[in-house]
């Protein structure tokens, strides 16, 4: 009788064994596999040491910035700037450098960024402030509005890159045939002529712009504001609630429920209005000065440069003109490994050397004032030959450390003004009520 | 019998009428329409895609959107990132996975509906939410800007997708192999790997491909874990066919068809292994 | 140590050796046999601690700070459930609730009723069918974030080829994107067109498993189709039907991409308001952690529902 061999597995302490072995090594095999796959597609890791600095842009200007970094670069071997690319969207670069900072910090030294970042990002200590490298006597160089804009609470966080305006672009064709010279000076001229013309030539629209519930539509809305006098802030006082804040969120409302702007404007990006305007289909358009170039280019527009001419925007009686902008400025991280180097390729970015090279083969709105009287510039770039005196009267959104929040609060009733859902008076006092409950909370 | 077999079957097929047809027709008209204008809005010049009253047919051809896309070293890299991580990710969902799905189909333990309920429910908590708690984890275990936290976290979210494919799949495979196999002695992993694995390829082709579907087409996470345009998949590159105030709608239709080339030939070479995957299998009938 | 297993002595050894077992075999009670019990626990644990490491920490901590007054830099101190009734009081959030809870009941709906025919329909042999299927699979292999883009440019007024019909047909006055309620019946159509061909994939898989006796049982009864329909097809493919429905219901509550990107921000969802609450806003992060949370529960009351109705026919199995 030979010995019963133990087959049946449940009494077997040496099979259990080998099933737990087999086990892990299956599954340790197929977790190291995939280890290797993910190391080796790991990003490049960024971070900056003594004299190296990272900055970002957005891809529309991928055609201009590496060769000035290059050239940069070969200036200054001991430093290296390398770039990345963030979202073409502001508001989405925004809220990638949020995440990050809120994440524990960007790895990016010199930031690319919107108007509108520098209080929100001061206000948590994310960016440094530049009062002593970006001195008095430099500032007296740039666009007095822009340099505003980046002030915080008495300090300067960002240096001005370029700029943005709103214009108002003009089919000057149909203006001279229904007997016009000039351009309208005040919104009830302009309602007048875009009437007349929308009758007398059969054109759908009078006048088109953005109106979408995105940041572009609470530019226009603070855009109509300040061109009837009024104001959204003062400081921390709301005065959004007053006779000229609600004359300019009438004259927006009168615009679309008399048909001069198509109701669709509540829909209107820059490119739906810019097309509109471009097809032929407005008398009218309020746009930031890059959509010029794609006058005369048969695959972009159907309408020629000789049909259009670039004007200040109109404004109520008595009032001086003013326009709300943007535009992209550089600032500090705070905890920019090397910040001399950072900030030494700032200053080297905003010279005027390089703003022009971006005017003249962008057609970006420089922020220094000397660079508008300068030849070839006005040359080149419609936006400044055409509009010289429009960019010194331009102003920023409000400086506030909660201005997201008061963006989504003006952003929604700007739209109901539009649609005609609230009126300007109802309008205006719920701005005031949100601003004022946003200001609180914030303390 | 004869009888009784030939009359269902005539009565089937005469249920196939050109009304059948028409509503097929029809179906296959709305699926397609609105990805043909897509192709055809990759076609066109911009002052077309902005033309009103939209014309119906292209009225001038250009390929620039296509060579503008192509052009694009994030764009084409992104392809490569994205099969990359889709890949990884369907490897991953499978092999972890899998062996659940079996234990959930086959065995008995306490708290077993427990368990699935709450795969189920936390993948769902909205991701948006997720985003900033995820991202502090990610970047405290400095895997932040690598592929590894979108392989992890698609996985998670991916997962009960794949563990309730497999599970329907095992649960629909006759117990008679295994049992065999229990009796000659095999421990149940042993009656998986060996007997259950080899007979699972259609259910396991159908998770994968579902897996790699959605995980290709996923944007949020990589676009928030991601800051190195050389790491992005393509879906993250696609809205940067943009500038600050302007969209090129053409190269974002152009590279949407792009994208999605490659998963529609999958779909159309696997679509029998897809539905048998999501049935029984080999050993149905 | 004997070699003859059946004895009352050693199988009393072996049981007890059993219960002696360390680790996850405490997981399971006393029944089976502890080797499967333990390969349960193998098998279970890797996905699982994943899930628990990588989900369940920001879901416990999203939790964690919709009960105190947290910002994006801290947590703030205890509020208790003050957020959840500041978030019942904002419009914009009983928007977004009713929203979602109306665009998950009609796009489900919908998906559902066009998923069975399209899965009937596709369950049958006829010529063509392979053009049929891919052709219904392609809306859900494109990537949402661009077609929902794509969407919104076909919505457009003047330009946009579905306004352009809706306005010949004379079907809307206003501009389909201005409006909430036209903005809502597009997303769910949008949804529909991309979802229904997955419900088709999911029900015609089931159609597929039908035990054949039973369906040709009724028919050779003599039910009509319509009747072999509702009263045997139908039934038995409730537990697929349930599952369906599970994962599409989870997946429109947490609608997101539709929604921010087709109508540019317009059209709140819960999952919208979250974001926008703890992404974008400075002062809103406490209320955003209260609705992700209240999302969060919703879903897995949604989810227990249809588990509980599950679960009764897994039982019979």
């Amino acid at each position: 009788m030979s010995p019963v061999e133990t087959e049946q597995p449940s009494t077997s302490t040496g099979t259990r064994r080998t099933n737990r072995r087999e086990f892990l090594v299956v599954s340790g095999g197929s977790l190291a596999a995939v280890s290797l796959w993910g190391l080796s597609a790991c990003g490049d890791d960024d971070d900056g040491g003594t004299g190296e600095v990272l900055m970002n842009f957005s891809p529309d200007l991928k055609q201009i910035v590496p060769g000035q970094v290059d050239a940069y670069n070969n200036q200054h071997p001991d430093g290296e700037v390398s770039t990345r690319t963030t979202p073409a969207d502001t508001t989405e670069a925004f809220d990638q450098f949020r995440t990050q900072f809120q994440g524990g910090g960007s790895d990016i030294d010199v930031i690319m960024g919107d108007i509108i970042w520098p209080p929100q990002f001061a206000a948590n200590g994310w960016i440094a402030s530049l009062d002593d490298r970006f001195t008095e006597s430099d500032r007296e160089a740039f666009i007095p509005g822009v340099v505003e804009g980046n002030t915080y609470e008495d300090s300067v966080y960002g240096v001005p890159w370029f700029t943005d305006a709103g214009y108002l672009y003009m089919r000057s064709d149909l203006l001279e045939d229904a007997g016009y010279s000039e351009p309208p000076a005040t919104w009830d001229e302009l309602m007048e002529m875009a009437r007349k013309i929308q009758q007398d030539a059969g054109i759908p629209n009078g006048f088109v712009f953005t109106g979408a519930q995105y940041e572009g539509g609470t530019v226009l809305g603070i855009e109509f504001i300040r061109t009837h006098g009024g104001d959204v802030l003062d400081g921390d006082t709301v005065i959004v609630d007053s006779p000229e804040a609600i004359a300019g969120l009438t004259t927006q409302q009168t615009l679309v429920a008399d048909g001069i702007a198509p109701d669709a404007v509540a829909n209107y990006e820059e490119d739906q209005a810019s097309g509109a305007f471009l097809r032929g289909d407005s008398v009218f358009m309020r746009m930031w000065p890059y959509a010029y170039d794609f006058l005369g280019d048969k695959e972009l527009s159907n309408l020629d440069v000789d049909q259009v001419e670039l004007a200040p925007l109109p404004v109520a009686e008595g009032i001086e003109p003013v326009n709300v902008g943007g535009g992209f400025n550089f600032f500090l991280n705070a905890e920019a490994a090397d910040p001399d180097a950072a900030y030494s390729f700032i200053e080297y970015m905003t010279a005027a050397e390089q703003q022009k090279t971006m005017a003249l083969e962008g057609g970006y709105l420089p922020t220094r004032t000397e660079l508008y009287d300068d030849e070839e510039i006005i040359e080149a770039v419609p936006g400044v030959r055409l509009g010289r005196e429009i960019v010194p009267t331009t102003t920023t959104p409000p400086v506030s450390p909660y201005y997201s929040d008061m963006s989504l609060a003006m952003s929604e009733a700007y739209n109901a003004n539009i649609l005609g859902s609230m009126s300007p008076e109802e309008a205006a006092a719920t701005i005031a009520e949100d601003l004022q409950t946003i200001i609180e909370k914030g303390g | 019998m004869a009888g009784a077999l030939g009359r269902p079957r005539g009565a089937r097929r005469s249920g196939l009428g050109w009304g059948f047809y028409l509503s097929a027709g029809a179906l296959v008209l709305l699926s397609l329409a609105p990805i043909l204008w897509v192709l055809k809005m990759s076609i066109v010049p911009r002052a077309e895609l902005f033309a009103s009253p939209p014309p119906l047919l292209p009225q001038e051809l250009t390929g620039a959107s296509y060579a503008t896309i192509f052009d694009d070293p994030t764009f084409v890299r992104g392809l490569l990132n994205s099969a990359i991580i889709a890949g990884s990710t369907t490897i991953a969902c499978l092999v972890l996975g899998a062996p659940a799905a079996y234990a959930f189909a086959r065995l008995r333990f306490r708290f077993r509906t427990a368990i699935m309920t709450a795969i189920l429910a936390l993948a769902f908590f909205p991701a948006a939410a997720v985003i900033a708690p995820l991202f502090i984890e990610f970047r405290a275990v400095g895997l932040l800007n690598t592929f590894w936290a979108v392989i992890i976290t698609d996985t998670v979210f991916v997962l009960p997708l794949t563990v309730w494919i497999l599970t329907a799949f095992f649960r629909q495979l006759p117990r008679d192999l295994e049992d065999a196999a229990r009796v000659d002695g095999a421990t149940t992993l042993q009656a998986f790997r060996l007997v259950v694995l080899p007979l699972a390829a259609p259910g396991v082709a159908a998770a994968a491909i579902i897996a790699f579907i959605v995980t290709w087409n996923e944007f949020l996470f990589a676009n928030t874990f991601l800051f190195d345009s050389s790491t992005w998949p393509a879906t993250v590159a696609i809205p940067n066919f943009a500038t600050t105030h302007t969209v090129d709608y053409g190269a974002q239709a152009a590279a949407a068809l792009v994208i999605t080339v490659p998963i529609a030939i999958v779909v159309l070479a696997f679509q029998r292994r897809i539905v048998q995957g999501l049935t029984a299998g080999a050993l149905k009938g | 140590m004997s070699t003859r297993p059946d004895s009352a002595a050693s199988l009393g050894l072996s049981w007890a050796r059993d219960r002696g077992a360390r680790g996850i075999a405490r997981l399971t009670g006393g029944g089976s046999r502890s080797d499967e019990r333990r390969t349960a626990g193998l098998m279970i644990s890797p996905p699982v601690v994943l899930i628990v490491a990588v989900a369940f920490f920001p879901v416990a901590y999203s939790w964690y700070m919709s009960l105190h007054d947290s910002s994006v830099t801290g947590v703030g101190e205890w509020v208790g459930f003050d957020n959840y009734a500041e978030l019942f009081e904002d419009p914009d959030f009983t928007r977004a609730l009713l929203n979602t809870t109306v665009f998950t009941a009609v796009s489900v709906a919908l998906e559902l009723t066009f998923g069975l025919a399209i899965a009937l329909g596709l369950n049958q042999a006829f010529r063509g069918r392979a053009l049929v299927r891919t052709s219904v699979l392609l809306p859900w292999a494109f990537p949402v974030v661009v077609s929902a883009l794509m969407w919104r440019l076909m919505l457009q007024d003047d330009v946009g080829v579905v306004a352009y019909l809706v306005n010949s047909l004379e079907l809307a006055d206003a501009p389909i994107l201005s409006q909430q309620s036209s903005l809502l019946i597009a997303a769910i159509g949008v949804d529909v067109w991309k979802t229904t061909p997955f419900m088709a994939l999911l029900l015609l898989a089931g159609l597929q498993t039908l035990p054949r006796d039973v369906v040709e049982a009724a028919m050779v009864d003599g039910a009509g189709p319509v009747r072999r329909l509702f009263s045997v097809t139908l039934p038995l493919l409730k537990p697929t039907i349930l599952v369906a429905l599970l994962f599409r219901t989870l997946e429109a509550w947490g609608v997101y991409d539709l929604f921010w990107v087709m109508t540019d921000r317009q059209l709140d969802s819960l999952s919208t308001y979250t974001y926008e609450g703890v992404r974008i806003s400075q002062l809103e992060f406490a209320t955003g952690t209260a609705a992700a949370v209240f999302t969060f529960f919703a879903a897995l009351a949604i989810a227990l529902v249809f588990i509980r109705l599950l679960g009764t026919r897994t039982a019979e199995e």
